[in-house]
Parts: structure tokens; sequence; C-alpha cells
């Protein structure tokens, strides 16, 4: 068992080892949701709008995901990538199975995405909005991060498999992740959504994770069971359809 | 079913990818245990894709491939655990230093954490790339990165090795250095190699068997110099004072094929060129005409190839590619 996880960690330490030595993109993947939380964030806050007491405060968790997810799902360029190199044959002639390699690298994608949490919840303290202190709390946030980006990188490694081409790869991220942002519960609370936006915020993955994040590091709740329901299905779809799909990324 | 004899055992084997493209067209194909065997054709003869089948990437559409009797189709990950597989694209990841790729393969490749430094110590040894571990792939030269690629290749201890195009787009000292490492590993553990090339050299050095493939088939099979007897013609080069016609008339008594090449030569086809030499010379002589410059050129497997096929591998063409793959390896470099 410990021996069929080994290869999923290897490819984890690969992501890591990599960041280790080219940090470069979550630095610039932070510039647009510091930004979000300390230029947006504070003008909509002087507007008191939308019937949220700390603005900033509020959509620091939606603005965490806003950013890591659109970095997970532009992990899957590094698929096309090695599609074109040899890393992905190599891979796909080795003894670990199939699965393994797309658990292994969205996980992988999860984790360099999770950096994200971090930044964005610094940058958002630093302008004045105001965390839980309890250190169990925020750690639970963070593996909150990295669980629901798993899926959100299983959704790039997929959309690599069937696009194939960096350009129509980066078209369809480009045309998925802003609606997804858009329409979920991480600018604004649902309740003000109109009605056919509020059933779509529902079956956005999304939704969940912003909630999941906002009870646990603004409102230090733990009535998360339907978040996390929710998003176990996301990630098991997600995961279940890309290893499926996985075959035609070499057709 | 084949006990052990055989490393790769393929049967009619026939590939069509779905845009309707015949890759394969019924492969036959016995590679020996122990041996080093080349798969030699040009340019989309099919090389790739029987080298993907067989490294369970992909499927067959009809017909079957064994390796060490088990099927790439319903035992591929028994398949997997045999094979060491270099692809013709670059298979590291290039932001990572030599050691940390062979690390984390050997880890994806399940070599045991008790022996894990020592092997990948081991084989970066042998591949002379000791010194180079730390410094990040995208540093290292052409022929480096093919070293590196066999080092972990070589980490899980392969049965059988599998090589697509080992040496393309290197340069000759470079190739030199990569095959005599890999003939060094070969004779040491008597690991079965199987390689595809477009280099005719390659081939004829170091492949203990060869089998030549065009369009999807395999053409013909068996050693170098069986090859070059069978299929292959030596021939003699004469440059000659004199009647040049008249010379070509007098040689053809000799030989079916007789031609003057622009260059002022003349060239002829012989059975057994160095016994024949003496003997023209002597009688063009006697017919008046002087011999200034002689020489024997032996067949190669390049003439093999132009007799089965009727077409050398493209000079031109081969350039192409090689530019391709290098400005892929650059980019590759760069970006990815």
């Amino acid at each position: 068992m410990l021996k069929i996880f080994e290869s999923v960690l290897a490819l984890v330490e690969m992501e890591l080892r990599r960041l280790k030595h080219d940090p470069i993109e979550i630095i610039t993947r932070a510039i647009q949701p510091i930004l979000w939380v300390t230029v947006f964030g504070i003008v909509m806050a002087r507007r008191v709008a939308l019937g949220v007491q700390d603005y900033v405060s509020f959509i620091a968790p939606g603005v965490v995901f806003q950013s890591a997810t659109f970095m997970a799902l532009a992990y899957g360029i590094m698929m096309v990538f090695e599609r074109e190199s040899g890393v992905l044959k190599k891979l796909l002639s080795s003894p670990i199975p199939r699965a393994n390699i797309v658990i292994g690298r969205s996980l992988a994608g999860a984790v360099r995405a999770s950096t994200q949490y971090i930044i964005v919840l610094a940058s958002a303290a630093l302008v004045g909005a105001k965390f839980t202190s309890n250190p169990l709390l925020l750690i639970a946030g963070y593996f909150a991060v990295i669980y629901v980006c798993t899926g959100f990188t299983a959704i790039s490694i997929l959309a690599a498999s069937l696009m194939k081409t960096r350009e129509r790869f980066m078209g369809i991220v480009g045309a998925i992740s802003m609606p997804l942002f858009f329409a979920s519960n991480a600018l604004y609370p649902i309740d003000i959504m109109p009605e056919a936006l509020k059933i779509f915020a529902l079956f956005n993955p999304l939704t969940y994770a912003v909630d999941i994040l906002r009870k646990l590091v603004l409102y230090s709740e733990l009535d998360i069971y339907i978040d996390l329901l929710a998003l176990t299905i996301f990630n098991i779809l997600s995961l279940t359809i890309a290893i499926k799909e996985l075959n035609k990324i070499i057709e | 079913m084949v006990l052990g004899m055989l490393a790769i055992e393929v049967r009619d084997l026939v590939k069509v990818y779905s845009g309707g493209v015949v890759a394969l067209n019924g492969v036959n194909l016995d590679v020996e245990e122990g041996v080093s065997h080349a798969i030699l054709g040009p340019n989309g003869a099919g090389k790739t894709t029987l080298i993907r089948i067989i490294t369970t990437q992909i499927k067959p559409t009809k017909g079957s491939v064994k390796v060490f009797g088990f099927d790439v189709v319903s035992q591929g990950s028994s398949v997997r655990g045999f094979i060491g597989y270099v692809p013709q694209e670059m298979s590291l990841w290039t932001e990572l230093t030599g050691y940390e790729n062979a690390l984390i393969y050997a880890k994806i490749y399940g070599v045991e954490s008790s022996r894990r430094a020592e092997v990948i110590e081991d084989v970066l040894e042998f591949m002379g790339l000791k010194e180079a571990e730390k410094r990040l792939v995208k540093t290292y030269s052409g022929g480096m990165i093919r070293r590196l690629e066999i080092a972990i290749a070589l980490m899980c201890r392969p049965k059988l090795l599998i090589l697509d195009e080992p040496t393309i787009g290197l340069d000759p000292r470079a190739r030199m250095l990569v095959w005599e490492r890999l003939l060094a590993y070969k004779k040491e553990f008597g690991t079965t190699i199987f390689f595809a090339t477009h280099y005719m050299d390659e081939a004829d050095k170091y492949a203990d068997k060869v089998s030549l493939i065009d369009r999807g088939r395999i053409v013909a099979e068996g050693t170098s110099s069986e090859l070059k007897k069978i299929y292959g013609v030596d021939k003699i080069v004469l440059r000659v004072v004199g009647d040049m016609e008249k010379a070509r008339k007098i040689l053809s008594e000799f030989s079916f094929d007789v031609s003057i090449n622009n260059n002022g030569e003349i060239s002829m086809v012989v059975k057994e060129p160095t016994t024949m030499l003496p003997k023209v010379i002597e009688y063009l002589y006697s017919m008046g005409i002087a011999v200034l410059e002689a020489r024997v050129v032996e067949a190669s497997l390049d003439d093999v190839f132009i007799k089965l096929t009727g077409k050398g591998i493209s000079e031109e063409e081969e350039r192409e590619r090689i530019k391709d793959i290098l400005s892929t390896r650059r980019m590759i470099r760069r970006g990815g």
C-alpha cells in the first residue's frame, strides 16, 4: 500500500523541487489576487455593500481560490509540454499504475497552487482582514485548499488530454476559470444573486470550496460536512474521468 | 508460448491510427534475449509506433506483441516491470538537477529506499555524469541529456532496454560515448538492447542483428554482414587514362553493371572485388588502357536499403528532422 503511494509522493516531490529551483510563478501569480484583496476589496468595503460587514475578510477566501484554482487549472499545460517531450511516454511505460500518474500530478499541482493560500491571507491581513488565530484551523484551511485544487488540477489534466495543443488548452482554461469565479460566492453571498446564477453557483465546486474556507478561517466553524461531501464528489468525478481519458493524450 | 528465449515476439502487428494512417502493416519480429537488435528505417517507417506498442503506451489494432512471454495488452504491468525505455524526445524535467531527476525516477520505478542512493550514484558514475549531477538539466548538452536518460533507464536493471533513436542530433564523439557505455553495460549484465535508428552506420556497428523496416513492414532481417552479403553489392572503382567509353565496354565483360560517374570514375559491380581487381587492371592494360587509381567499395547497409526499397534515406529530410528535434529540445529547455 505504501509502495503504491510512493510514486504519487514522488511526483509531488518533483513539483516541490521544481518550485524550489524556480519560484517565479508563485510571485507572478500572486500579483493579481493581492490586487483583488487590497484594491478591489478595500474600494468595495467603503460602500459597505452586499450585506457583508467586513468585506476584505469576506473576499479573502474567495480570492485564495480564484488564484489557486487558476493555477491548478493551468497546471495541465505541463502535461501538454510533457506530451511533446518524452516525459509522459516514459511515465506511461513505467511500472506505476496509470491512475497514480493522474493522482500524483493532481496532488502536485494542488500543492503548487496552495502557495496562494499563504500569500493571499497574509496580504489581506496586512490591509486589515481578520482571520482566526487558531493555528489548527489555519492548517485545516491549508489542507482544504490542497484538497480542492486536486480536483481542479485533475480537470486541467483532463483538458490537456482532450485538447492536446497549448493554444487550445489555454483557450479552454480561460473559458472556464473566470465564469467559475464570478458564478460562485467568492465575491458576494449567494443570497443576493439572481435565481439562474444561484442555481449555477450551487453546482459550482468553487462555492463549496470558498464556503469551507470561510467557515474555517473566518468564522471558526466546523460545520463543513455538506461542503466536504460536495467537494469529495467533485474530486472523485474529476479524478476518475481524468484517469479514464489519460490514454487519449498520447494517441 | 515461447519460454524465456525471446525478449520480444511480434506477430502480424497492425496499427492504424484514428486518422486512418496505417503505421504498421503486418510486422513480424523476433528479438532474442541478450542481443543488441536494431530496427532501421527512414522517417515515418513505423519504428516509433512499434516501440510505443512494445512499451505498452498504445494498443495494437491487430496482432500481438509479447515481451519475455508476457502480452503487452493483457499483461502490460508485468511488461513494464521488465523494460527500461528511453524515448526519442527528452524525458527529463529540465528545471531539476541531474541527480534530482534520477531520484524522482528511482522512486517512481520503485527502487528500494535503502539501495536508492547507491544505485543512483552507480548509474551516474557509469554514464560519466557524477560531476554534473548538481547542475540543472537545462544546462546539459545533448549528449549529457542522453546519457542521463540512459542512466535513469538502467537504475532498475531492466532485462530489456528499449531506445528510440538514442543518438539523434548528437555529434559523432557524443554518439560514440553513448554507445561505448551502452555496450559496456550490455556486456556486464547481459541486457537485451532493442533500438530504433535511421543511422545506417549505427545499426552496422552496434547491432548484433538488424531488421529493416519500410512503410510499416519488415523488409529484411539478419546480421549486418548477412544483409550485405545477400542484398548488398561490392564495387570496384577505377580512374583510367584514355578512352573511358572503351574502358566501359571492356569492363562490361566482367560485370553486368558498369557506369561512368560524374567525377570521371568508372564503377563496376562485382562479386569478389579483391580477387577481381588485379585481373581487371591487367586486362585493361593488355587492351591499352592504363589504370591510374583503383579502390574497392564494400557494400553498406545503405545499399541494402536502396536495393530493397528503391530509395535511401534522404539526407535533406534527415537534416530537416534533426533541426526539428533540436529546436523542440531547445524549446523544452527554455520553457516547459
